[in-house]
């Protein structure tokens, strides 16, 4: 009962005129920023911080400041991903996979909203999450090791293969290049080097914005010349903005599904809003996809990774809350924030400051219902990218794209490599290798191998720390029950099909 | 089809070479069995395996999206628009953001079948307007190259 | 004190920034004219370290008044420091407002040849603004009480005991762990040691008893101890640390093990920098290592004193580097 007093207190700052405006002023400039490929949460959060500090907001509105700017940022990314299929990061990936062909069909508007309305679902179901199991979560996300991580990125892959529709041996190929590709640089259990060529430049890697942008948006470049020598134009959102009644309970049960597996898995420090909208995406075309409708514009293929990614920022709040670790590059840096307020997050920050930690929970809340007050009307000014002439807009996404690549290293090597990687995205998107199987692969590829040898080098190479532990011995089973479940599914349609016949 | 081809042996190339560099990974200490180049390995090659079952089996060989026939003139202008981006690369420190940026929207303007009255603004604007709204800011810090002895 | 652009412009307050900047120019004469444009290149991603080092130096500069402008913090990741390190020394060697974060983990990369073709005399080494210490750190509930209970274990199997740390082979992590065992008489190749990627993930594979030593830092594992949840064995420096909390934890050196392992952060600018700029940015970072405000500050980011600067600071690090590429020729990491 402590909690919700707690939580009372939280909303009741969080409400104040002021931290409201604040709150609409940050999911704006979030949404901004969150537009621009190759820029997120992470330079919005940074590039926010001093200047909180220099005007000298008080904590709680900083705070609601940068949850606001955070969760805009997110929706802004789902933007660029919708109406141009440059998902800006990670965990936006999943959203091209339906969110573009919906904007071809001229339901760009419709997208928007369904994914507005998804995440703010995903945002309260996260909310209520961390209220009821908060003393909970800490022992949740301390639990998993490295063979725990290892056999969740095997599910994952295995949830991969669901993507593969009609073309399986290319979406292997394509998803094994991904997991190739995350082994570039240097290899952090041994500190070898591998596949740099000697080059500084990839000494850690590929860098995720250079791929993404690499194989989305200079491919996507490509494309629209070749477009624009046919002469074809871009096509526009046409007549209804918002998604009816009918398409918003057609995608109720998924909003429900999606937001409990990103609440579980954004908990998890690391990999948390990808892999959770990737697996919501996977599971929700396993038990829905009868028609073949997913990846062809279909409403549950955006409501799910949007509905699971928005829960998964909410959750990944708890790792930075409970135990002072930051569950991504964006908490990273919101835990900088927080240590300017002289708040230190950890393990005491829940009994020594609970009025912080609420009233963060609350602004999280508050900017997700913000954000869906702010971007509903903006919809349609958001849809009006698409009425922009080819020859302003390519030139303004390939500017805009260098930018967000050269913001990594600030080093020309990265735009170099963008190009390279652009190239061969668009080859391979002209002889149908799907990019987004790529992208995963490349994700869960490193932690992949680098938690199967850290499970290996703790268990002095014995392969049973890999099914020690109930949580291990539940995401076999998952794992199982995914590679089974449409097996069992083709086997009860043939069936079908024969009692028909017969 | 046979472009398809060509790029699926040009992978495969890539692949065995990267598989010979693999293979001389070798670790000063290791303290798991499986080192630093199986992983790898087992990619590559399997990798390998799937390229070489899409070269026998042309029947799996499915084409793309709207995948017309790239004629001469297409795949000209696809090459001359990597050449810009290539150059834009080259130039974006020496000449510093605004003027290659500058260049480089002009020329993508044209390209994209803007007039040269309407790409020249679009230039002007883009260059310094995304040099304005980044760096000043979004605190994103770009080359100012030959500009840099004005001070904005 | 700059006139803050944040808040609404009074008379008063209008007057008053113009006699600070008027004050401000009538002070320059005694220095040389501060650079242009400062930028802090932080060489990783936001919110690690080097990010922490880059914001001390920005907000201590302004605060103090040695800057006028705001500095920029940039960041360049990329093998602990060696993109920027390449970057300074070749491409943006002149460039007299940017200084560059360097911590030991740099020293040491750049010692086994990680860095390139730049050796350690490619950069003019500015300044060391603060310090962390290794150290051992257990669950609480763990059975080694000390040093000495975890050499035994050590020395009766090593195989027994699970290290973590939060860097690969060759790391700073690595290198104390490498150490200690050596100091146990055990070979660094018989430890049971696990490579995590970063301060955050052993920390949380600690609590979760998935590893049961943590080889990490000092300035990391403190808010942790706060809170009970572990136990620092020793900490690698050569006396006591001051602070209530750190004061108890004991060194190694106190429990009969000779390991000191100072983790040093602070900044170098390019080669082709003008005498006159760099000594202007030495006595800035002379001026600002004095005040208790920074002082205060560099408390704050969980770090200890250590300060020095100009030649005195190039002899640090010409030592360290050679001291570093001994120890990883001993080691086999380089031949």
């Amino acid at each position: 009962m402590e909690t919700l007093s707690y939580l009372g207190q939280g909303f009741g700052v969080a409400t104040t005129p002021f931290n409201l405006f604040t709150a609409l002023c940050g999911t704006l400039i979030g949404t901004i920023v969150g537009l621009l490929p190759g820029l997120g949460p992470i330079n919005g959060v940074a590039l926010l911080i001093p200047i909180a500090f220099a005007l000298g907001l008080p904590p709680e509105t900083a705070l609601i400041l940068l949850a606001a700017v955070y969760l805009g940022c997110e929706y802004g990314g789902r933007i660029s991903s919708i109406l141009l299929n440059i998902p800006g990061e990670a965990s936006a990936v999943m959203t091209t996979l339906d969110g573009y062909p919906l904007a071809r069909q001229g339901k760009g508007g419709i997208a928007l909203s369904i994914s507005a309305w998804s995440s703010f679902i995903g945002g309260l179901m996260a909310t209520i999450g961390v209220v009821i199991f908060a003393p909970l979560l800490a022992s949740w996300a301390v639990a998993f090791g490295p063979a725990e991580y290892f056999a969740l990125m095997v599910f994952a892959i295995v949830c991969l293969a669901g993507m593969a529709g009609n073309k399986p041996l290319k979406t292997a190929v394509a998803a094994m290049i991904g997991l190739f590709l995350s082994s570039v640089g240097i290899d952090s259990n041994s500190g070898v080097y591998r596949f740099t060529f000697g080059s500084l430049g990839l000494s850690d890697g590929i860098q995720f914005v250079v791929l993404v942008l690499g194989l989305f948006s200079v491919s996507e470049i490509l494309v629209l010349l070749e477009r624009t020598h046919r002469g074809q134009k871009a096509i526009q959102a046409s007549g209804r903005m918002l998604f009816n009644l009918k398409e918003g309970a057609s995608v109720f049960l998924t909003n429900l599904r999606g937001g409990a597996i990103g609440f579980f898995l954004g908990i998890l420090p690391g990999a948390g809003a990808t892999l959770a909208s990737a697996v919501a995406y996977m599971s929700e075309k396993r038990i829905n996809d009868q028609e073949g409708t997913f990846g062809k514009g279909d409403l549950r293929g955006l409501a799910a990774p949007e509905t699971a990614n928005s829960a998964s920022a909410c959750g990944s709040m708890v790792p930075m809350l409970t135990l002072g670790v930051p569950g991504s590059g964006t908490t990273a840096v919101m835990l900088g924030a927080l240590t300017l307020y002289n708040i230190t997050p950890g393990p005491l920050l829940f009994q020594n400051q609970p009025d912080i930690v609420w009233g963060l929970i609350a602004s999280l809340f508050i900017a997700n219902l913000m954000l869906i007050v702010m971007n509903v009307p903006m919809i349609r000014i958001f849809t009006k990218i698409l009425a922009v002439p080819y020859w302003a807009l390519v030139p303004a996404i390939a500017i805009i794209t260098s930018i967000g690549v050269y913001a990594v290293h600030a080093t020309t090597f990265d735009l170099f490599l963008m190009i390279a990687i652009g190239v061969i995205g668009y080859i391979l998107r002209k002889f149908d290798f799907p990019l987004s199987a790529i992208l995963l692969g490349f994700i869960l590829g490193g932690l992949m191998e680098q938690n199967l040898r850290r499970a290996l080098s703790i268990s002095n190479g014995d392969l049973g720390i890999l099914f020690s532990s109930p949580i291990c011995w539940g995401v076999w089973a998952l794992t199982a029950l995914m590679i089974v479940l449409p097996m069992l599914r083709g086997w009860r349609r043939r069936l079908r099909t024969v009692r028909a016949g017969g | 089809m046979i472009y398809q081809r060509v790029f699926l042996a040009v992978l495969l190339l890539v692949c065995a070479i990267l598989a010979v560099i693999a293979f001389g990974y070798h670790a000063p200490f290791s303290y798991e069995p499986v080192g630093p180049r199986a992983y790898p390995l087992l990619l590559l090659t399997l990798i390998m395996a799937g390229t070489l079952y899409l070269l026998f089996r042309p029947g799996t060989i499915t084409l793309g999206e709207g995948d017309e026939h790239l004629d001469r003139h297409v795949l000209a202008k696809i090459t001359l628009c990597v050449v810009l981006f290539t150059i834009f690369a080259a130039c974006y420190e020496m000449l510093g953001f605004i003027v290659s940026s500058f260049g480089f929207a002009v020329l993508m303007g044209r390209l994209y079948g803007g007039t040269w009255i309407a790409s020249l603004i679009g230039g002007v604007l883009m260059s310094i307007g995304f040099y304005w709204l980044f760096d000043r800011i979004l605190d994103v810090p770009l080359p100012l190259g030959i500009l840099s002895s004005l001070e904005f | 004190m700059s006139p803050s652009t944040f808040q609404p412009f009074s008379g008063a307050r209008l007057l008053l920034s113009v006699a600070c900047l008027l004050g401000l120019a009538v002070a320059q004469p005694a220095m040389s004219e501060e650079p242009r444009r400062p930028e802090c290149i932080a060489p990783a991603s936001p919110g690690g370290g080097f990010d922490l080092t880059c914001k001390l130096a920005q907000s201590a500069l302004v605060q103090q008044g040695l800057l006028s402008s705001p500095m920029r913090v940039t960041y360049m990741p990329g093998g602990i420091g060696a993109v920027a390190y390449n970057a300074v020394a070749a491409q943006r060697s002149g460039e007299e407002g940017t200084i560059v974060a360097w911590s030991s983990g740099s020293l040491l990369n750049l010692a086994q040849g990680k860095f390139g073709r730049f050796d350690e005399q490619a950069v003019k080494w500015l300044a060391g603004v603060g310090t962390t210490y290794g150290a051992l750190v257990v669950r609480a509930d763990s059975p080694f009480q000390d040093l000495d209970d975890l050499v035994d274990a050590l020395k009766s199997n090593p195989g027994e005991v699970v290290i973590g740390a939060g860097g690969t082979v060759g790391s700073q992590d690595w290198m104390q762990t490498a150490l200690m065992a050596r100091a146990a008489g055990i070979d660094p190749r018989a430890m049971r040691y696990v490579a995590m990627e970063g301060g955050g993930e052993l920390i949380t594979a600690l609590l979760g008893s998935h590893i049961q030593v943590a080889s990490s830092d000092i300035a990391d594992t403190m808010p942790h101890v706060e809170s009970g949840d572990v136990r620092v064995l020793a900490v690698f420096a050569e006396e006591r640390l001051p602070g209530e909390l750190a004061s108890q934890v004991p060194t190694a050196i106190e429990q009969g093990y000779d390991i000191n392992w100072p983790v040093v952060r602070g900044f170098y600018v390019g080669p082709d920098v003008s005498e006159e700029a760099y000594d202007w940015w030495v006595e800035a970072f002379d001026t600002l290592l004095e005040t208790e405000e920074f002082a205060q500050l560099r408390a704050d980011r969980d770090m200890f004193p250590f300060a020095m600067t100009g030649d005195e600071l190039r002899q640090y690090v010409d030592e360290q580097v050679a001291l570093y590429r001994q120890m990883a020729t001993e080691f086999g990491l380089i031949q």
